[in-house]
């Protein structure tokens, strides 16, 4: 015969509350205090470390930019430029490096720097020759300057 | 402002190539042609000076022939390269293993030939791209090792007081690749 009502003191109880605990808990094993023990502190504090890993993924690219950065400022300005005239000559010059490779050649191949940084001041000096021109006044123009004759 | 500046750099300009003339007795005591060095007889950004064109030209016909030979006879030590794969730069040498962030289609074993280099370079000299260098210069000749899956990533997203929490498990596929060797021919110009 098919029981088809269920006696009252029969109740589906949770068997494997250890490991569902245990599966937040060993994120959290490495933190400091009671929330690498309790259970409830855990759980806020394994949810914020999640929160912020994921948004540190974004930033650290960031990071690793303004890092580059600054060792490519510091390595050109050991040759006499800066970064800016450094990187913007170095882009006239079609050479595509980006600042990683260029911050990891100024540390692991200082010859090859010292070429990239001669040929971004090279292209500098043509840039700011072509800029001035002849030095000759534009024609048709009254000017307050005094002619000494 | 703009205008300003234009005005002074002509004033300057113009003060720098002037000759002033005293008309004086004391005219024969002072030289003609020099005038009182002041905050405007030369221009505030320094004298640029290419050097010349035809010497110039000279210099770097002996360079290029000078590292050809050194090419051609081989007296360069290990090699670097900068190359240019899966959308990113690696520096690599030969017997270097680089991983890359995603499915490349090849088996494991293949050997793959990277195209686009942008600089090699050895102890004493470099050739520098713009921006790639020629594919009859250089070879780089690599081998693809294992195809795997990334470490797992946990992407969660909570808001507070608003009941909202998302937890995504991320996994690339990594491939890693060995560099067998850097060739450069002798074929600069």
């Amino acid at each position: 015969m098919v029981l088809l009502s269920v006696p009252l003191w029969l109740r589906s109880r949770l068997t494997d509350r250890f490991w569902r605990v245990q599966e937040v808990l060993k994120y959290a094993r490495h933190f400091r205090g009671r929330k690498n023990r309790c259970y409830k502190l855990a759980v806020r504090n394994v949810r914020r470390a999640f929160v912020k890993s994921t948004q540190a993924r974004k930033q650290k690219k960031r990071f690793l930019r303004a890092l580059w950065i600054t060792r490519i400022e510091a390595a050109s300005l050991e040759h006499g430029l800066k970064y800016s005239a450094f990187i913007s000559n170095l882009f006239k010059t079609q050479v595509e490096l980006n600042r990683k490779m260029i911050a990891d050649l100024a540390i692991y191949e200082p010859k090859t720097f010292k070429s990239l940084a001669a040929l971004a001041q090279r292209r500098r000096q043509e840039g700011i020759l072509a800029a001035l021109g002849d030095g000759k006044e534009p024609e048709g123009i009254f000017s307050r300057i005094v002619h000494h004759y | 402002m703009a205008v300003l500046g234009a005005a002074r750099r002509r004033a300057a300009a113009f003060l720098f190539s002037s000759v002033v003339r005293l008309q004086s007795s004391r005219s024969t005591s002072l030289q003609e042609g020099i005038v009182a060095k002041t905050s405007l007889t030369s221009p505030p950004w320094s004298e640029v000076k290419l050097p010349n064109p035809v010497e110039e030209a000279k210099h770097h016909a002996e360079v290029v022939q000078k590292v050809n030979e050194m090419i051609a006879t081989g007296q360069y030590g290990r090699l670097f390269a900068v190359v240019h794969f899966a959308s990113k730069q690696y520096k690599i040498t030969s017997e270097d293993l680089i991983m890359m962030d995603n499915v490349l289609q090849a088996e494991c074993g293949d050997r793959i030939r990277m195209e686009k280099v942008l600089l090699v370079g050895a102890d004493d000299f470099t050739l520098i791209g713009r921006p790639l260098l020629g594919r009859d210069l250089v070879r780089v000749e690599a081998t693809v090792i294992e195809k795997t899956v990334s470490w797992q990533k946990i992407n969660m997203r909570f808001r507070k007081k608003h009941n909202y929490q998302r937890k995504k498990i991320i996994t690339n596929p990594q491939t890693v690749l060995r560099i067998n060797t850097i060739e450069i021919f002798p074929c600069l110009s």
